[in-house]
């Protein structure tokens, strides 16, 4: 359980870090 | 500064600026994809290694997926790491049958998270924790690997400036093989051989039991150790095999195989300046940034070394010798190695810190507070003082883009760097990673020295350490804070530290905190996550809107960025923003505990 726990949050982390790509991708193109 | 001091300093920065031309030249063909001496019998390796994970090498990214696959990658081998060190129990080389029991899931998030971002934070003593196959495989993959993402990041950067109209940033892939090949591979190779030739064992056999000249019994840790010293200091990677890292004598044996470690860890940061000289198509650009990094770190050097020479006050009155005589160090010797002395252990300190590396031949926590602020300043620098392999670099355009910035405020200029217009896109960039360190480094340590975590209850098991699985029984210790071993400033500074080195994906501990705790280790494992990939991301963003620019004429309005008085600007702008962002934080750790101990001799 505890593993579960914790490679849950090194998932979440990276999904966190793949929608900052594309965030950072929509101010380059002039979104807000 | 005693004599031989100043000499090994000379020689030091001597033969780095020698080794900086040849090795940046060097690297500059491999990244451009030309032919270099290993091509013939390394490159093999690289068309099969293409041919196995199906990649085009030629394929240029976007820097939208240039980010994503650098993530995939370092999240896949996360995992695997994660898998490996909780599984080390049933997997083979491990004579001394560690398991579970040492690697609990909490610290293998941490240790895991550690390794793929380049920290090598170490929360355990390996010895006593790590079967060879856990340190050969699920961490030494990470010593290569994430040394050679941190550079494919920083010429991924690099292309960004040096490209016009360019949709592409590279391929991450190639550049990670390349650098791995051709540039990690065959100097690991040579060095590997260097430090068993200086005594650093090289083996699989277990452990040796002794029987010391008192008649005790003495357990002597052996195993595979220069294979992964020589890619933990060339990678500025920093993991000990022991957990007395460069202090101990099978990982560094003598005042040549700690100047020798001193050189590999700043070659590549050093070189790397070089190489963006050359591929920005300008030399003299790649000098004014590599000369940014050694006037800092000269400056530290200088501080780190007078303040452990001159000792302290209560060693003054105690009638100590405090003066280097020839028979003696004088100074400050607490925490520090006599193999090395004074000079040798602040010039590793400041060189570890600077670069990234985390490796330590002395303990930092026994350094006088203006000493031990040294190597905490030079981390929260954002590790721009050489810094981590392709980190420091990478950093340093950070800097250089803020600094061309403010000078175009000053001037009432729109700012321009090597030909390009820095607009508001790249400014934000730029910020962005800049605040993402300092939000990191603070929320943590605020968070972690006013956290009360109670002695009882559900909540007391994330402030637990598993001393059981050392053979002790469990100690509970109540706030984050009591997990220290000093109270007030120095305490507070103990926790600055790793905050610090976490988020600066340095990894060296100032020592003196429990931190293999489930609190700490999901602190300090998030912190290393943020403080590597949430920097890149905007870092590479940048690169790619760049790359599209269009290249504008130098004209005599151009601010130049290629003379001493940018460098001079550079300077200015780290430690601007360093004690901007800090000085607080400073003020209430080694600041303070230096007017205090000052206070308490005059008394």
């Amino acid at each position: 359980m505890s593993d579960f726990i914790y490679l849950t949050l090194a998932a979440a982390f990276f999904a966190i870090a793949i929608a900052y790509v594309k965030g950072c991708e929509k101010l380059r193109r002039g979104g807000k | 500064m005693t004599a031989l001091g100043t000499l090994q300093l000379i020689l030091y920065f001597g033969i780095l600026l020698v080794i900086t031309k040849p090795l940046g030249s060097y690297m500059t063909k491999v990244f451009e994809g030309q032919k270099t001496f290993p091509s013939r019998p390394l490159g093999w390796l690289e068309r099969g290694t293409y041919r196995l994970i199906g990649v085009d090498p030629d394929h240029d990214m976007k820097w939208t997926e240039y980010a994503i696959a650098m993530l995939l990658f370092s999240a896949a081998t996360l995992v695997f790491s994660y898998a490996a060190l909780r599984l080390q129990g049933v997997l083979p080389l491990n004579p001394q049958h560690f398991g579970t029991k040492q690697m609990t899931p909490d610290l293998a998030f941490n240790t895991a998270v550690s390794f793929t971002t380049n920290t090598n934070w170490q929360a355990y003593s390996p010895d006593v924790t790590l079967s060879y196959f856990s340190n050969m495989v699920a961490l030494a993959i990470h010593n290569w690997v994430s040394a050679a993402v941190g550079i494919a990041v920083a010429i991924a950067v690099i292309r960004g400036f040096a490209r016009k109209s360019a949709s592409g940033i590279g391929n991450f892939w190639a550049d990670v093989v390349r650098c791995t090949v051709y540039v990690l591979l065959p100097i690991c190779f040579v060095g590997a051989l260097v430090y068993v030739a200086m005594g650093v064992p090289q083996n699989f056999d277990p452990y040796t039991t002794v029987t010391t000249l008192e008649g005790g019994k003495q357990t002597i840790a052996l195993g595979p150790v220069a294979s992964q010293e020589i890619i933990k200091q060339l990678g500025t990677n920093g993991g000990g095999f022991f957990n007395a890292n460069s202090a101990h004598p099978f990982e560094n044996p003598t005042g040549l195989s700690n100047f020798f470690t001193l050189l590999l860890i700043w070659s590549i940061p050093a070189a790397i300046t070089y190489t963006f000289g050359k591929m920005v198509g300008n030399t003299k650009q790649g000098w004014a940034v590599l000369g940014a990094m050694a006037a800092l770190g000269l400056a530290g050097v200088l501080v780190c070394t007078s303040a452990e020479q001159a000792g302290t006050p209560f060693l003054h009155q105690a009638h100590i010798e405090t003066a280097a005589t020839a028979m003696q160090s004088g100074g400050n010797m607490e925490g520090k190695e006599v193999r090395y002395g004074i000079p040798s252990s602040a010039l590793f300190a400041t060189v570890t810190t600077g670069a990234s590396c985390g490796a330590v031949n002395s303990m930092h926590d026994s350094y006088t507070p203006i000493g031990g602020l040294v190597p905490l300043f030079n981390m929260l620098t954002g590790e721009v003082i050489f810094g981590g392999v392709g980190a420091g670099l990478y950093g340093m355009l950070m800097f250089a883009v803020l600094a061309v910035f403010i000078a175009g405020l000053m001037v009432g200029r729109t700012p321009e760097y090597l030909g390009k217009k820095i607009e508001k896109f790249e400014v934000q960039m730029a910020m962005l990673a800049t605040l993402v360190l300092a939000a990191s480094v603070l929320i943590g340590v605020a968070v972690s020295s006013t956290l009360d975590l109670p002695k009882e209850g559900a909540l007391a098991a994330l402030n637990t350490w598993p001393g059981s699985a050392y053979g002790g029984a469990d100690t509970i210790y109540g706030a984050t804070a009591n997990n220290v071993n000093n109270a007030s400033a120095h305490g507070f500074s103990e926790m600055f530290y790793a905050f610090a080195s976490a988020t600066g994906n340095n990894g060296s501990a100032f020592a003196g905190i429990t931190a293999n705790t489930p609190f700490y280790n999901v602190a300090l494992g998030l912190a290393m996550l943020v403080g590597r990939f949430l920097m890149i991301v905007p870092l590479l963003a940048m690169a790619g809107a760049l790359a599209k620019k269009t290249s504008i004429p130098v004209t005599s309005g151009t601010f130049p960025t290629d003379n001493p008085t940018f460098t001079g600007l550079l300077v200015g702008v780290v430690l601007i923003v360093g004690a901007l962002t800090y000085f607080p934080g400073l003020a209430l750790g080694p600041i303070v505990e230096h007017f205090q101990m000052q206070a308490l001799a005059a008394h």
